[in-house]
């Protein structure tokens, strides 16, 4: 042991003088040399700096988009840090915006999650672009900045389409500004319909019959049943929904009659609507038409399955293409593929709920966190990404819609065919609640779907959904 | 000669130690044990007192921002009203049942003589593969299993058994318990498979070699001495992989998530994670994911104990039972 000592003598002593030794003052040259600099572009974490001469200022966004098409959530934010330092220098404001953007594509809960803790610790992004009924949660929270006096000193904002600004409140008041909006359709396979004996014309015709009520969800189950009975489709290929939990099955209650929001904070749960659809559920398995493993969580299965031609009717979301064009179908023609195999239409009516065709949409949100120290700069910033030709890119690489009026008119957003064919869907559309019980009730709601799917009867399936909810949210739902 | 007393020797004829002595003594012991005593404190027992605590309130992410509210016994009363909660229980003793007797000990115990009765290389080699499921990063190795079991036309299983008319499955779906439990298996047998191998080769070779020449067979001397002298290793690993199978479930939800359908294979520790931490819209209530959470902990020094006891665990660490022969 003892012979070890004067080696970590020396080691401790040599580290002392080495940390004890001053710099050594570099000697002052001056030099002219050409400097190239260049900006590296992350696709998580990217902080774009420009030439300053003012007051740099750093905002942070915080976005989720699955790579590639949708990464124009946060891109589109630093695409616009030019016209935000621009017009701060036209007004002689010497600050300037330097944006860091972290994004990613996690899962919903987990990125909610996420903004919950950091603001509690205080260190939440300036900017969050998330789901809108995240304003239900985070409002009450204190978690964001009520934007609606702001709103007026940013002229681009005066072009977002007036409807989606119902999906940025909460208590009477504005918590963001609208990012993208979406429709979701219930996409069908007509080279399967045309081995079924469609005709070429009962193809073409079948978004208008969805919309004029002619073609309900019953008859698109018949049509189902009648495939896999065929053998056109394999058993538990007649129709396919979502994989797992999400904002799609909210249309299903809708479209059976039923009512979420009521004149207090409480949300609704409308028995007679939600067995409408546990049955439903229940009787497309029985029938074969759906697999009662169709809620495995997995979405690669899911796109692999309907970009292959197994799955004749798919309820899915607009997006949808834009993934299928870019990854599942890019070597068989992409787009010109999926127009040849694949249409779209509203979700079918359900004939014995409103009859009428539905569809939902989520737009996202661009919102400002209450511990942003500069929410001017991050409004300002939101506001130079809210224009035309920035949305226009984003909507057409990912399949969502667009948010601006002038939209309406612009050349390369009325030429994208997907875009305007999709369009339409909004005139049936709905939302989901901005309710800080929303998450609650969806788990409830959701509990009784995967038990009317795993073989419960529909009245079981209810009692597990009514049970779930009452346990978890108490007087905060009625039920009825 | 020397008399105990009260734990200390008492040498006769000599005054009995100072009480300063004695305080001394027992102050150094103290401080002998005051480092892992606060390691043990801060990291085990205090996570414990703070998971109670949070299981009396009803924390979630719609209140963060508010101060505590205590609901009492709430949340434990919820937990137990739960439709299925029973079936979630049985879940979990079903899983760590058979996952423990089949792989953890019993699959274990048989590589382990397998690979101890062979050549010391062939041993060595098969021991190294079968550790490649735990050393491989827990998400990867799931994706493999997935693909291996996946819904057609996908699926390692699938294009192996299509040679043989065998009709393509979802085999992941259509048996849960089967992967959740060779999933983990797999994982968990590599544990016990090292521990009874260097048991096993540390019984004196006298011994076998003494059984043999007196015309022992190997299953006899299996029987009458291998297993025997690692009683205390068998009964190590039993303990400790029930309390590591009753709270694991990361496999599970990276596998199954719980499903298929409705808690198929959801087992405990899932349960209160996905009731503190994961829903789909982020609604997490911390304050009954911790009464879950908390029953668990019941559930574990409840099976402790009770290990312990059958065990015979105080008679076990007197003295080394391998080196004593």
């Amino acid at each position: 042991m003892k012979r070890w000592m004067p080696i970590v003598a020396l080691f401790v002593v040599s580290a002392l003088i080495l940390t004890a030794c001053p710099s050594p003052t570099p000697e002052v040259i001056e030099k002219v040399v050409e400097k190239v600099v260049e900006v590296t572009v992350e696709v998580e974490k990217e902080v774009i700096k420009e030439v300053q001469v003012g007051q740099p200022i750093h905002i942070v966004a915080r976005c989720k988009g699955a790579p590639p098409h949708e990464e124009g959530r946060c891109n589109n934010l630093v695409s616009a840090v030019g016209a935000a330092n621009a017009a701060l220098a036209a007004k002689g404001d010497d600050r300037r915006i330097e944006l860091e953007i972290i994004q990613d594509n996690a899962d919903w809960g987990d990125y909610k999650t996420e903004f919950e803790l950091a603001s509690d610790a205080g260190q939440a992004p300036d900017i969050v672009c998330s789901g809108h009924e995240h304003i239900g949660d985070w409002g009450p929270a204190g978690y964001l900045v009520d934007v609606t006096a702001m709103l007026g000193d940013y002229p681009e904002f005066d072009d977002v389409i007036d409807a989606l600004w119902a999906s940025t409140e909460w208590n009477g008041k504005r918590w963001g500004v609208p990012q993208d909006a979406e429709a979701r359709p219930m996409f069908y396979n007509k080279t399967l319909l045309a081995e079924l004996g469609w005709s070429a014309a009962d193809i073409a015709s079948l978004p208008d019959r969805i919309m004029s009520g002619e073609f309900t969800w019953e008859d698109m189950f018949d049509t189902a049943e009648e495939a896999v009975k065929a053998g056109v489709v394999k058993e538990g290929n007649g129709w396919w929904h979502r994989p797992k939990n999400g904002g799609d099955f909210l249309y299903y209650y809708f479209a059976a009659g039923g009512e979420i929001v009521g004149d207090g904070d409480a949300l609704i749960f409308d028995k007679e609507a939600a067995l409408k659809v546990y049955e439903k559920l229940f009787a497309a398995v029985d029938r074969g038409i759906l697999s009662d493993t169709r809620l495995d969580g997995d979405w690669t299965g899911w796109h692999t399955g309907i970009t292959n031609g197994d799955v004749l009717f798919a309820y899915g979301g607009s997006w949808n293409w834009a993934e299928w064009f870019t990854q599942y179908v890019a070597d068989r023609g992409g787009q010109d593929y999926l127009w040849e195999h694949f249409g779209f239409a509203a979700i079918p009516g359900m004939a014995n709920g409103t009859g009428e065709p539905t569809t939902l949409t989520h737009p996202l949100i661009y919102m400002v966190s209450s511990a942003s120290e500069h929410p001017d700069l991050a409004l300002l910033l939101i506001s130079k990404a809210t224009v035309k030709e920035l949305n226009t890119d984003y909507a057409i690489a990912s399949g969502h819609l667009g948010i601006l009026k002038s939209q309406a008119e612009y050349g390369p957003y009325m030429s994208a065919k997907f875009l305007t064919q999709v369009l339409p869907l909004l005139e049936v559309t709905t939302f989901l609640p901005n309710s800080p019980h929303w998450s609650a009730w969806s788990n409830g709601y959701y509990e009784g779907i995967q038990a009317a799917e795993s073989g419960f009867p529909a009245e079981d399936a209810l009692d597990i959904a009514v049970e779930y909810m009452q346990n978890e949210l108490g007087d905060d739902v009625i039920i009825r | 000669m020397a008399e105990a007393v009260m734990g200390r020797e008492v040498i006769r004829g000599q005054k009995p130690p100072s009480r300063w002595a004695q305080l001394k003594a027992t102050l150094g012991a103290w401080g002998f044990m005051s480092p892992a005593a606060v390691l043990v404190l801060i990291f085990f027992f205090l996570p414990v007192v703070i998971l109670f605590v949070i299981s009396l309130t009803d924390l979630s992410s719609s209140n963060f921002s508010d101060p505590l509210t205590f609901v009492g016994l709430n949340n434990y009363v919820r937990l137990f009203r739960d439709r299925f909660f029973p079936k979630i229980l049985g879940n979990t003793f079903f899983y760590v049942a058979v996952t423990l007797s089949c792989f953890n000990v019993g699959m274990a115990l048989v590589l382990a003589l397998l690979t101890t009765h062979i050549n010391r290389r062939a041993g060595f080699f098969f021991r190294l593969i079968w550790l490649l499921p735990r050393i491989t990063p827990s998400v990867i190795y799931i994706l493999m299993w997935r693909r291996i079991s996946h819904q057609p036309p996908f699926g390692l299983i699938n294009q192996l058994l299509a040679p043989f008319g065998v009709e393509p499955q979802y085999w992941l779906f259509e048996q849960p318990w089967l992967f959740v439990i060779m999933v983990n298996g797999f994982v968990g047998a590599s544990f016990g498979l090292i521990l009874f191998s260097s048991a096993i080769e540390a019984i004196p070779k006298d011994l076998i070699t003494a059984a043999k020449v007196d015309g022992a067979s190997t299953w006899q001397s299996i029987r009458d001495i291998t297993l025997p002298m690692i009683r205390w290793p068998l009964l190590f690993v039993t303990t400790y992989q029930t309390l590591s199978l009753l709270t694991s479930f990361e496999y599970i939800l990276l596998l199954t998530e719980g499903g298929p359908g409705l808690y198929t294979t959801e087992v405990w520790a899932l349960t209160a994670y996905k009731r503190a931490l994961k829903t789909y819209f982020g609604h997490n209530q911390w304050g009954y994911g911790a009464a879950w959470g908390f029953v668990l902990v019941i559930i574990g020094i409840t099976m402790s104990i009770i290990y312990l006891r059958v065990f015979r665990f105080n008679e076990l660490v007197q003295e080394p039972k391998i080196d004593v022969l």
